[in-house]
């Protein structure tokens, strides 16, 4: 029988060794051929999502996962395969080790739809998602009137999962009433949230999937012309997209006439300008455009002005992804999951002090608790939950007595943060909520696009008041200039960006309100992360090479360190 | 088509701004970033207003960039808008303590100080980065000097900081700025700007110095068949086409 070994090859396997465990594979499969009367393929798969325990190994059709798999195991791997499963690279649960990925508790409670393909397939490999059913909904979308595909869209709820969850099919119809051509189709790559990784994990996992989704998207809305807006640090997202467009080119996927239907869609790939900012649709546009990717001030949207100042349809990958799905199945399908006003589900990046990190797509509407906690299993070193930001730096921090809120669009607004594209990172309590509020405030005010004066300069003011409290220099007072300059930006700011950067302070300041009394009147971090100005604090190179050498030589102290170096001199 | 401004009803013409509509009908609203030759910007944020719909709630816009509609409801100096133009405008000070010009007539307007310590420690700048230099440059199709870097490390430059060779120096830059940040140095034989130095081309006939050998060298294939009445100053120029008029 034949035996398919998938080694995930995502980013975080990578950087724990899965191309080394998958060379190592094909070289035991060569040189143990004669013992092996198996058929074994290996593939390198896109992320599994448990990143914490990579690399993964898994065996299919028996269903075996392996996790912390190193180029040692690979040989008592192979042995096993028509014997007994090799015990101690299992996934140990409580009752004992467990098989199929779907038994631990990391899996069982996520329903995988827009992750369907990711770490099944070669992304490399078209063949392999055309197996799995892949195409077939754009040759169904072909016989279809682009009318039908906005409406069964409409008809699943599917909204935007770039952050704003604006109802995808309310957007493919505003564009595809104007009568204006050429119109323009943008898939926006450009994730670039702290922690965040489902975009990434998505293009490079199950590319094809997501360029069906776009193809789909400008036969609904008569665009003849596509983008790919990348992340240029996502060197692989890059890679696997471009090869990808090439193989579906050549299958008739895409070019002059899409499967002989007449229908013509090029696509070409952007490599992003490296600002958080161009995430912003408008930013996006102008970035493609040849200019400073700083977002529009005209009050039309892309829809109707977008590129070249023509309709244009910008969707988050994730979005793209569930497509096919919606096609494939119908909108009704696809609405049975969520909640009444958010559907389907959602990738989270779980990141922080939880014990499972990893990637985590779960249906809308499941509480955080279930997420942090059973997917999650818990906090790192059984310390006390503090706080989850959602949303990226612009999100909020929400505490422990809300962990029982569902997840979807409007209840995380409603609670003063937002849905983002999906990170989370869990802060247990060695956080400084202060410190937290500060982390998120200087990162936005570097990734401002620093043209309006709220954002530029009020995230400034907020960077040096923020800063001010951490070092014990904070005064009553700040607490009110922080809240007039929070709705200065939430309500005059240009972008997105500016509008939600309030967020970070106003959570931490609405939920964590002690912490700020107590760095501002009694000059005390509960967490003991701030300085409070008391701390020697190396503020010279002299400092720093004094503490240098002193690290040397406790260095050369436990380890017993000779003081020559290869060349024989001292050092 | 008819909009209320203020409890003031207002003719608005299809296709204006909105802060444009108000100044024809004699309502200020405080710009810094807005110019009358320049495309519309929205940055400076400081000509909000409050916009009220059928039901009555109110939400900020920004007038410059605001495209005019039947039936508008415009509150351009609710308690709101008022505080919000003075932190704006403390922001800004706070950014730009040297800054000169219109800046400091609207801090005095709404009462409003800073001298840079507060959330800066660079007390010498004058710049508030409203982009008409660089949309000027842009306008005259020379683009020399553009805004670089982001977010609170953005200035506006040359490329690299080195003299442009697109640069003409005709200081038009200069001349839009409303806080008098871009540093111009004019003798009667030399103009220094943006780290580059020009000659400075004498009138023919008053001798005085009017403008840069490469300003005039940009200008010729823009004025024809006028080409000799480039040796002038503006002044002499015209009494210069006269005369050959009469002739």
């Amino acid at each position: 029988m034949k035996k398919t070994i998938l080694v995930c090859c995502g980013p975080g396997c990578i950087a724990y060794g899965g191309l080394d465990v998958a060379a190592s594979f094909r070289e035991q499969i060569a040189t143990l051929k004669m013992d092996v009367k198996l058929e074994t393929v290996i593939k390198q798969t896109g992320c599994h999502g448990f990143c914490s325990r990579g690399p993964l190994v898994r065996i299919m059709p028996d269903d075996i996962t392996y996790y912390r798999v190193k180029p040692r195991d690979t040989e008592e791997i192979l042995k096993s395969l028509d014997n007994k499963p090799v015990g101690r690279l299992l996934y140990h649960g409580v009752g004992g080790n467990i098989l199929k990925q779907q038994e631990t508790p990391f899996y069982s409670a996520q329903k995988k739809l827009a992750l369907r393909n990711v770490g099944e397939i070669d992304p490399k490999n078209i063949n392999d998602y055309k197996a799995r059913g892949g195409y077939e909904a754009l040759r169904k979308a072909l016989t279809m009137e682009p009318e039908d595909i906005i409406a069964e869209i409409e008809k699943s709820g599917l909204r935007g999962r770039g952050g704003a969850g604006f109802p995808t099919g309310l957007k493919w119809r505003i564009a595809a009433e104007y009568d204006n051509f050429p119109k323009y189709v943008i898939m926006n790559g450009d994730e670039g949230d702290p922690g965040a990784f489902m975009d990434r994990a998505l293009m490079e996992g199950d590319p094809h999937g997501v360029l069906e989704g776009v193809i789909i998207c400008a036969l609904a809305v008569g665009a003849t012309k596509g983008y790919l807006y990348i992340r240029d640090e996502y060197a692989l997202s890059l890679q696997s997209m471009k090869d990808a467009l090439a193989d579906a080119e050549k299958a008739g996927f895409l070019g002059d006439s899409i499967l002989g239907s007449g229908r013509s869609l090029h696509i070409e790939v952007v490599r992003g300008g490296g600002a958080f900012v161009c995430g912003e649709s408008t930013a996006l546009i102008e970035s493609i455009e040849g200019s400073i990717g700083e977002p529009r001030a005209t009050f039309a949207y892309p829809t109707e002005q977008g590129l070249w100042n023509k309709p244009t349809i910008i969707n988050n990958v994730e979005t793209f992804i569930n497509i096919p799905l919606i096609i494939d199945e119908g909108g009704a399908k696809f609405a049975e999951t969520g909640t009444p006003t958010s559907k389907g589900t959602k990738v989270f990046s779980l990141a922080g002090k939880v014990r499972n990190s990893g990637l985590v797509e779960a249906p809308m509407g499941m509480t955080m608790r279930k997420i942090i906690f059973e997917i999650g299993g818990g906090i790192v070193g059984n310390r006390h939950f503090k706080a989850v930001q959602t949303g990226g730096p612009s999100g909020g921090a929400l505490p422990e007595s809300l962990l029982d809120l569902p997840i979807d669009f409007d209840t995380l607004v409603r609670y003063g943060s937002m849905m983002g594209s999906g990170g989370m990172i869990v802060m247990d309590d060695w956080t400084c909520m202060v410190a937290v509020a500060k982390y998120n405030i200087e990162f936005l005010a570097k990734e401002s696009c620093g043209a309006c004066v709220p954002c530029r300069e009020g995230l400034r003011a907020l960077s040096m008041i923020l800063t001010r409290i951490c070092e014990g220099k904070g005064e009553p007072v700040d607490l009110e200039i922080i809240k007039s300059i929070c709705e200065l930006l939430t309500q005059t700011s240009r972008c997105g960006l500016g509008k939600t950067a309030a967020n970070p302070v106003m959570s931490t300041l609405k939920y964590f309100p002690e912490e700020y009394e107590e760095h501002i009147k009694e000059k005390r971090c509960r967490a003991g992360v701030c300085s409070m100005g008391r701390s020697t604090v190396v503020t010279d190179s002299a400092d720093m090479a004094a503490i240098v050498a002193m690290a040397e030589a406790a260095r050369k102290v436990s380890y017993g360190v000779q003081s020559k170096d290869k060349t024989g001199a001292e050092s | 088509m008819n909009i209320v401004i203020d409890g003031k009803t207002c003719e608005a013409r299809p296709g204006e701004y909105l802060w444009d509509t108000a100044r024809r009908n004699g309502i200020d609203i405080p710009a810094l970033c807005r110019h009358d030759a320049l495309p519309g910007r929205g940055c400076c944020r400081l000509c909000i207003v409050e916009n009220e719909n059928a039901v009555g709630s109110r939400s900020v816009i920004v007038s410059c960039v605001f495209p005019v509609t039947e039936g508008l409801k415009i509150h351009t100096r609710s308690e709101k808008i008022i505080r919000f133009r003075r932190i704006l405008l403390k922001l800004l000070i706070e950014r730009a303590p040297q800054a000169e010009g219109v800046l400091l007539d609207y801090c005095r307007e709404y009462g409003v100080a800073g001298n840079g310590e507060l959330f800066n420690d660079n007390t010498n700048e004058k710049c508030i980065l409203c982009n008409r230099c660089s949309r000027a440059c842009q306008e005259l199709g020379n683009s020399a000097i553009q805004v670089t870097q982001r977010g609170i490390d953005k200035i506006v430059a040359s490329p690299f900081n080195e003299p442009s060779p697109d640069c003409i120096g005709c200081a038009a830059c200069a001349r839009v700025c409303p806080t008098g940040a871009i540093a111009c140095t004019d003798t009667r034989e030399q103009r220094t700007i943006w780290n580059k130095t020009f000659e400075m081309v004498k009138c023919a006939e008053c001798g005085k110095p009017f403008a840069t050998a490469e300003e005039l060298e940009w200008m010729k294939p823009k004025i024809l068949d006028f080409e000799s009445n480039l040796a002038y100053c503006p002044r002499c120029r015209g009494r210069h086409v006269a005369n050959s008029a009469m002739v």
